[in-house]
């Protein structure tokens, strides 16, 4: 009767296990120490720098691929020999496989977010055939909706969110989400995933040859422009060509979620025990300096010419308004402007009064300071105008002025945001910045692009970026293939191999199970990288499919041992993220909308936008609750809240920096929210009528499949006892019975 | 929104309080926000300036240093009380009670736009590099709550910024829970409209029925129980904080005395009111934003004149939440302080407005061991720079502190590997002020 609690970690008022993946550049959290390890680096076929701190980081020591052990298991799922070895090991005793249902249940909700159908559930009970799970396996994985999920597990680690205020990018970067959706879809190859994010190019083919022998740029895929979100996303608004902001965002995601390092501590300070150095920090982001963002405006032709034209309509109306409008307010204006003038000390007269092209440089900076002075705003104006006139130029100016809540950004077209090189800063020279303030360059602190580990002379030919990421996805460099599988497993099984998934130094610890890690490492480069197949070889596992309870007896004997379930002697009972929450519950609801792509929807359509009336909300531009919650709109903002209260309340994350673990707190706000929340009330009627339609009234049937559509298995007995008992044979009653199943402590959990 | 709060010891490391016998147990914390003339309210000047160019800087994130107009202050200025602090004509009622009030003359911080500004004043620190949190998510971190059903830290009205929320890196636990002055205070806390309460009753009975099985079955898994005190801490808030919110048992003197059912003061007198009957219920830290959202609405560039019917709005029911609270005899234990992100500029930018201020302006405190009727520190001739004993604005979050039995100086935290504090700079407590 025992499970994989850890009852050092529950509790409803622990600090977050997030705290380590929490948005502060965590100063140690990165490499530091690994020099407790005990693996030496051995004589490396991949070209790593010889920095002597370094020599001793497993991650770095070359993959080699270990012998499947013989003879442990029945299982022929190399994954199972590993695990089963580190049971004989430890003797510890693995629970008995889960029930059909149970396993169904686990492995929709882990591939899709998406609770099986009770159709499904009979079709996979009824499956006597051998191959049964696998079946099953495929069409989940072979689903859209497996994108979907999976992209939202990615994107929490690449820092996506639609809303952020230095975020230049945010009008159009779903484009991005959606590239990322459809290459998890197509199973696109990690290495390719990561490179066309990095470089806008799945493959190093970024050259072609012409006939006459001139080496030229091959044109990227066009879809792949969009993965190039990834570093636009972090692209600030201050000025497009100074920005620091993009390339600093760039090193503290790519170091983390592609290298499993938490580099981003290393801007400010050299920490006593860290290796990487802050010159480490600034030569990577050396490497991303020369990138600028770029609007790219989304439209054919057609559409180009007819915005052209619009515009021109557009000023030509304002044009005829403005003429008359101009000479009206001229006397007064001036009159206003001269006050204001002549109250300025007579030096700063003397810049004013100058026209404009005749001032130097430092006298325009003085004019331009005393802009706002001299500004005459319309209301200035009209203080000072006779009633009838005030009123024309009321009148004028409504005209003229845009609609209201119609300030929109870069006219009607839809626009996405990209990066390129930039020729000049690529010739401007790279320096450590105080703090990390991008107005505090350390000229005396030159930096080489390069990157933790880099050979001593990167050919840097095609790019900076292109360097790195020809040398990050090169299927010998070890750290990228254990990284990625470690995450894969991570999300199918809870926790990772390596349990902090972007920190595989010293306080991730060792892996649990380096062997099997090394093993899954090697086997996702040789399948090209494909992440489905190795989806496919871990939920296929005896592993994967143990139950979640065993014998109280065993579990006794097992929780001395291993009280963490680190050696997977069952499955871990795990909490249902936000998302699969929401999509549970109107999926039960039946009114879930599937719709794959598109902008995200914000479902603050009353209660928590009360507050915000003054001010309408710009990114409220779907309010149409049923999506898949993973298109809710996410972010953060100085001075608003960004994100829906219900994602906040299950612990997601702002998307400011990666997040590669997700906090999973227990708290009354989530009650609260199942409770009482408005759409929990909408989606029980739903239910409700749902159960009325399909049970033809019987309420016993009614119960059954109540509990099948909410938690993928029929009620005990007792359970159908006390349901209808509470029923009382009122089919009324039917939508507060809705209500009890979403508020079962098994609907967001997983066994 | 915030989360739940933990109860004092329930946090790993927490920097367990009081270090020392505490003055006050709760914290009233008025922010107004925008920006207050000090100029105009409690800090007066002559008007010999006025008309005078003087060195400057530019408007908001224009540092360039420029010479600009000062303009006149229009209030005229009434002494007040057995200590005679001068008060505006735009706070007659807080002028009122001024002998309860240690003014405080001599703030300053570094920024000099909202945002900016509003997260150093509420988090001790300039920008957002770091995760840092909300002063008061500090207190409920250090102190825990003290009412089992109802959170350490809350926040009252639309703040400037959700920064001025936020539990930062010592988790959503601690974090402000907002609660409205209306019906539901928290979001979802109330049932849907046409739930009834036998019916929910039976509902949690029918839930514990259900879960029994699985709650069996995975006994020791530390989450599953903590669900299970989830939902019965999401039931006491249900009963608590409408309890708190309902105010029909006010007797009409008091509803009177916070201008409740005057148009003017109506919204913040309710607000105060909800704010004196949460400290009642021992909560720690009550956090009001007036006048929020955007820049603030204090912010007045364009005429200063704008200030006044949000000095109408808060004035009466401020004077109300101070008398009220020593007719009680609460106001000893319930430290009242009032503050902005920044003060105003002697000059405009623009003709009859003033601008930011960081380096200059004006808190004030009450209650909570407070030395009322006293002025301390002071800005130049002109309004513009703390010139005597100037005060960083972490001196205000040490004294607040202090009066809760904390020492600033042990308000730090470990956050892998690296020590974050919440006072940073500054000389530590206001101690002039203190009694």
């Amino acid at each position: 009767m025992v499970t994989n609690a850890n009852p050092e970690r529950g509790g409803s008022n622990r600090l977050s296990p997030c705290l380590l993946a929490h948005p502060i550049r965590l100063p140690w959290l990165t490499f530091c120490a690994f020099l407790f390890l005990l693996v030496s680096f051995s004589s490396p076929a991949f070209p790593v720098s010889t920095n002597k701190d370094l020599k001793t980081l497993w991650v770095l020591k070359p993959v080699v691929r270990p012998e499947v052990p013989a003879g442990v298991t029945q299982s022929t799922n190399p994954i199972d020999a590993f695990i089963a070895t580190q049971y004989r090991a430890k003797s510890l005793l693995p629970a008995q496989p889960a029930d059909k249902r149970t396993l169904l249940r686990r492995v929709c909700l882990d591939l899709t977010g998406l609770p099986p159908t009770p159709a499904e559930q009979e079709a996979f009970l009824q499956d006597t055939s051998p191959d049964a799970y696998e079946k099953v396996v495929d069409r989940l994985l072979n689903s859209e909706q497996h994108a979907v999920r999976y992209a939202r597990h990615w994107l929490d680690v690449l820092r996506y969110a639609d809303v952020d205020d230095r975020m230049l990018a945010a009008p159009g970067i779903y484009l991005w989400r959606d590239w990322v959706i459809k290459a998890l879809n197509e199973d696109m190859p990690y290495d390719q995933f990561v490179r066309a994010q990095l470089t806008g190019y799945r493959t190093d083919a970024r050259t072609q040859i012409t006939a006459t022998g001139y080496r030229v740029p091959a044109e990227p895929r066009p879809e792949d422009l969009f993965a190039l979100g990834f570093l636009a996303r972090g692209g600030s608004p201050s000025n497009v060509k100074d920005d620091q902001e993009l390339a600093i965002s760039a090193v503290e995601t790519v170091s983390t979620a592609f290298m499993g390092m938490t580099v981003g501590c290393a801007k400010c300070h050299d920490h006593m025990y860290d290796p990487i150095s802050q010159r480490d920090f600034y030569a990577m982001k050396a490497l991303f300096d020369p990138l600028v963002l770029r609007k790219v405006t989304l439209a054919t032709a057609g559409e180009l010419f007819a915005q052209g034209k619009a515009q021109e309509e557009a000023d030509r109306k304002r044009a005829a308004i403005e003429g008359p409008m101009n000479e009206l307010i001229a006397p007064y204006k001036k009159k206003l402007y001269e006050d204001r003038v002549a109250m300025l000390p007579p030096d700063v007269q003397a810049v004013i009064r100058k026209p404009e092209k005749q001032r130097t440089a430092r006298e325009q900076k003085i004019a331009d300071d005393y802009y706002p002075i001299l500004r005459i705003d319309p209301e200035k104006i009209e203080e000072v105008m006779p009633e009838d006139e005030k009123k024309k130029y009321i009148e004028m100016r409504k005209q003229i002025e845009p609609k209201a809540g119609g300030r929109r950004r870069g006219g009607g077209l839809a626009a996405f945001w990209t990066v390129e090189v930039d020729h000049a800063r690529e010739l401007e020279k790279s320096y450590i910045l105080t703090s990390g303030n991008p107005e505090r360059p350390e000229k005396n602190h030159e930096v080489e692009p390069g990157w933790p580990f880099a050979p001593s002379k990167p050919d840097f030919h095609e790019g900076r970026v292109e360097a790195f990421s020809d040398w990050l996805t090169a299927p010998e460099n070890p750290l990228f293939a254990r990284v990625a599988v470690n995450r894969l497993w991570q999300w199918h099984f809870g926790q990772g191999l390596q349990k902090i998934p972007s920190d595989f130094g010293l306080l991730g610890g060792t892996p649990s199970n380096p062997r099997l890690l090394d093993w899954l490492a090697a086997e996702f480069a040789s399948r090209h990288f494909s992440m489905k197949e190795m989806h496919r070889l871990m939920v296929t596992s005896d592993t994967y499919k143990l139950a979640s309870t065993a014998s109280s007896e065993m579990a006794a004997g097992n929780a001395k041992i291993d009280p963490d379930d680190t050696f997977l002697w069952c499955f871990r009972l795990q909490r249902l993220e936000a998302e699969p929450i929401w999509d549970s519950i109107f999926t039960a609801a039946g009114s879930l909308d599937l719709a794959v792509g598109g902008p995200s929807f914000d479902i603050r359509s009353r209660g928590e936008k009360r507050a915000d009336k003054e001010e309408p909300d710009e990114l409220a531009v779907d309010a149409h609750p049923s999506r898949r919650a993973a298109y809710m709109t996410r972010g953060f903002s100085s001075n608003r809240d960004a994100m829906p209260s219900f994602l906040q309340a299950f612990d997601v994350d702002d998307g400011r920096v990666p997040c590669p673990l997700r906090t999973q707190t227990v708290t009354a706000p989530q009650a609260l929210f199942l409770m009482n929340g408005e759409e929990v009330d909408k989606a029980s009627a739903q239910f409700a009528e749902r159960l009325r339609k399909e049970s033809g009234g019987d309420l016993k049937a009614a119960v059954d499949l109540a509990y099948q559509f909410a938690i993928s298995r029929p009620p005990s007995s007792s359970e159908r006892e006390h349901a209808l008992a509470y029923l009382e044979n009122d089919p009324a009653r039917l939508k507060n019975f809705a209500w009890l199943l979403f508020n079962l402590d098994e609907f967001v959990y997983v066994r | 929104m915030g989360a739940l709060w933990a109860e004092a010891g329930e946090i790993e490391n927490a920097i367990l309080g009081p270090h020392f016998p505490p003055k006050a147990k709760s914290v009233i914390f008025l922010f107004m926000c925008g920006g207050v003339s000090h100029i105009d309210t409690f800090d007066p000047k002559d008007n010999k300036w006025a008309g005078k160019i003087m060195d400057a800087v530019g408007f908001g994130d224009n540092l360039a240093e420029m010479k600009r107009p000062v303009i006149p202050c229009h209030r005229t200025f009434t002494r007040y009380g057995e200590s005679g602090i001068p008060v505006s004509d735009w706070f007659p009622h807080v002028g009122s009670v001024i002998d309860d009030i240690a003014v405080v003359r001599s703030m300053w911080c570094n920024e000099s736009n909202h945002f900016p500004a509003v997260i150093e004043t509420c988090t001790g620190h300039r920008g957002r590099q770091f995760d840092h949190p909300t002063f008061g998510s500090w207190i409920s971190y250090a102190l825990g709550t003290a009412n089992r059903n109802l959170p350490a830290f809350v926040n009252i009205g639309r703040p400037s910024s959700p920064v001025q929320l936020t539990g930062g890196y010592l988790g959503a636990t601690v974090a402000a829970t907002p609660f409205n002055a209306g019906e539901t205070p928290i979001p979802n806390l109330l049932p849907p409209k046409g739930c009834s309460a036998s019916e929910r009753e039976r509902q949690m009975q029918a839930l514990d029925e259900l879960n029994r099985e699985f709650r069996d079955t995975y006994a020791i898994n530390s989450d599953i129980a903590a669900r299970a005190r989830a939902y019965e801490l999401a039931a006491r808030m249900q009963l608590a904080a409408p309890q708190v919110v309902d105010f029909s048992d006010e007797p009409q003197h008091v509803l009177d005395l916070y201008g409740i059912g005057e148009k003017e003061t109506d919204d913040f007198g309710r607000q105060l009111l909800l704010a004196r009957r949460l400290a009642e219920q021992d909560v720690r830290f009550i956090q009001i934003c007036h006048a929020g959202g955007g820049n603030g609405r204090w912010d007045a560039h364009d005429n200063i004149e704008s200030h006044a019917p949000l000095c109408r709005a808060t004035d009466k029911p401020i004077a109300g939440l101070i008398r009220d609270l020593k007719q009680r005899g609460m106001l000893d234990q319930t430290l009242v302080v009032w503050s902005s992100e920044f003060g105003r500029t002697p000059w405009s930018q623009n003709t009859t407005g003033r601008d930011h201020n960081p380096k200059g302006y004006t808190v004030w405190l009450a209650g909570g061991g407070v030395k009322g009727g006293t002025v301390h520190g002071a800005t130049d001739e002109v309004g513009y720079k703390a010139i005597e004993h100037p005060h960083y604005y972490s001196d205000l979050h040490a004294t607040i502190l202090r009066q809760l039995g904390l020492d600033y100086n042990r308000m730090q935290i470990r956050v892998i590997g690296r020590t974050m504090r919440l006072v940073e700079d500054g000389d530590g407590p206001i101690r002039e002020i203190l009694s």
